[in-house]
């Protein structure tokens, strides 16, 4: 399964729901796969995308969904205890799976050695968990969890493909343009 | 009005309801006063760098922050700072527990709690000390109409002789 062709399909689905993306390619096929007001693209703070996701989830009743990767989710491990501790029902965990650190040169990442982010999950009390490894799986399988309540964490096994143009996208103006979707006044 | 209050009062005034944050003996007394009141939510992160995720997660729905935190907590979030909060311009105040003063009796807290304002000022980011009640009313809340008008972070620094935390 190709990053790239998951992204669109989860964007097929996804309605108006806000998405984050992790930094990199994560961020960029998101915007190539389609640019919307509701993508909090980020460019750093590796490892953040799912805390930064938890904060939306316990502020708004939509459901909320995180696009991360393993290398930088193998960063911040505690992000995922802490959700097991809020248990927000409304938070969508996806991790973009490669088993590996693509953008710093293919090194392999622990889950290629055996850590198993789904059982990871499992242990921090979040009740909903799926690793999936085709296309078909993960569109079963994202389609149920924004019908059904989570926290949801779905592994997705993917393979690296070529790296598409960075996005064309700044920071201040991602979190303008995501705020304004949400009625914040002001800037 | 004593300082714990002073501060539950200023979030309240700025509307900010979400506060995420790493425990610290120290502030406790106003943690507790946050976990305690359900007008907050309070997210418990197991890292630093986490609480400012969150928080700026929730600042991105529409909803204010803050967090909480030692100063060595802070040497854990310096690059969320950096390559969130700064680039995005997110105000989130940021309470921290200013280790390294007058009364600091571990080694290991003095050098990043003496480094915590340098890097603040290094990264041209807006800092108050805070070492008694005096004016502490509006002090932390002028912080706070400033970090909105700047959008971008604030530091309130609390040090030991305004909170008397531990000493030993």
């Amino acid at each position: 399964m190709l990053r790239f062709e998951a992204t669109q399909m989860l964007l097929r689905h996804i309605g108006d729901l806000p998405i984050v993306s992790n930094l990199g390619p994560t961020t960029d096929e998101l915007w190539h796969a389609g640019h919307r007001d509701r993508n909090f693209y980020t460019y750093g703070n590796m490892g953040l995308c799912s805390s930064i996701a938890l904060g939306m989830a316990v502020s708004t009743d939509e459901k909320v969904v995180s696009l991360d990767g393993d290398g930088s989710l193998l960063m911040n491990l505690g992000s995922i205890a802490t959700i097991g501790r809020e248990q927000p029902k409304n938070l969508l965990v996806v991790v973009w799976d490669n088993e590996q650190w693509a953008q710093t040169g293919h090194q392999s990442s622990h889950t290629a050695f055996g850590t198993d982010l789904e059982q990871v999950a499992q242990s921090c009390s979040i009740p909903r968990t799926a690793t999936v490894n085709n296309l078909e799986d993960l569109e079963a399988v994202f389609c149920d969890a924004l019908e059904q309540d989570g926290p949801w964490f779905i592994v997705a096994k993917i393979e690296e493909a070529e790296y598409m143009p960075v996005a064309p996208i700044e920071p201040e103006m991602t979190l303008y343009r995501f705020r304004q979707t949400f009625g914040a006044s002001g800037v | 009005m004593a300082w714990n209050d002073i501060i539950v009062d200023s979030l309240k005034k700025w509307d900010t309801s979400l506060v995420a944050y790493v425990p610290d003996i120290s502030i406790d007394r106003v943690t507790t006063l946050i976990d305690d009141d359900p007008y907050f939510h309070l997210v418990s992160a197991t890292r630093e760098e986490e609480a400012i995720g969150v928080a700026v997660g929730a600042y991105a729905t529409g909803r204010n922050s803050a967090v909480f935190m030692q100063s060595s907590g802070f040497g854990n979030s310096i690059n969320a700072i950096a390559s969130l909060c700064i680039p995005a311009r997110t105000p989130i105040p940021i309470f921290l527990n200013l280790r390294g003063g007058p009364g600091e009796f571990n080694i290991a807290q003095v050098p990043m709690g003496r480094a915590t304002r340098p890097i603040l000022d290094t990264f041209g980011l807006v800092h108050f000390t805070l070492e008694d009640e005096y004016n502490m009313e509006k002090i932390v809340d002028g912080a706070l109409k400033l970090c909105h008008a700047n959008r971008q972070p604030v530091a309130i620094c609390m040090t030991q002789l305004l909170h008397g935390g531990k000493l030993a």
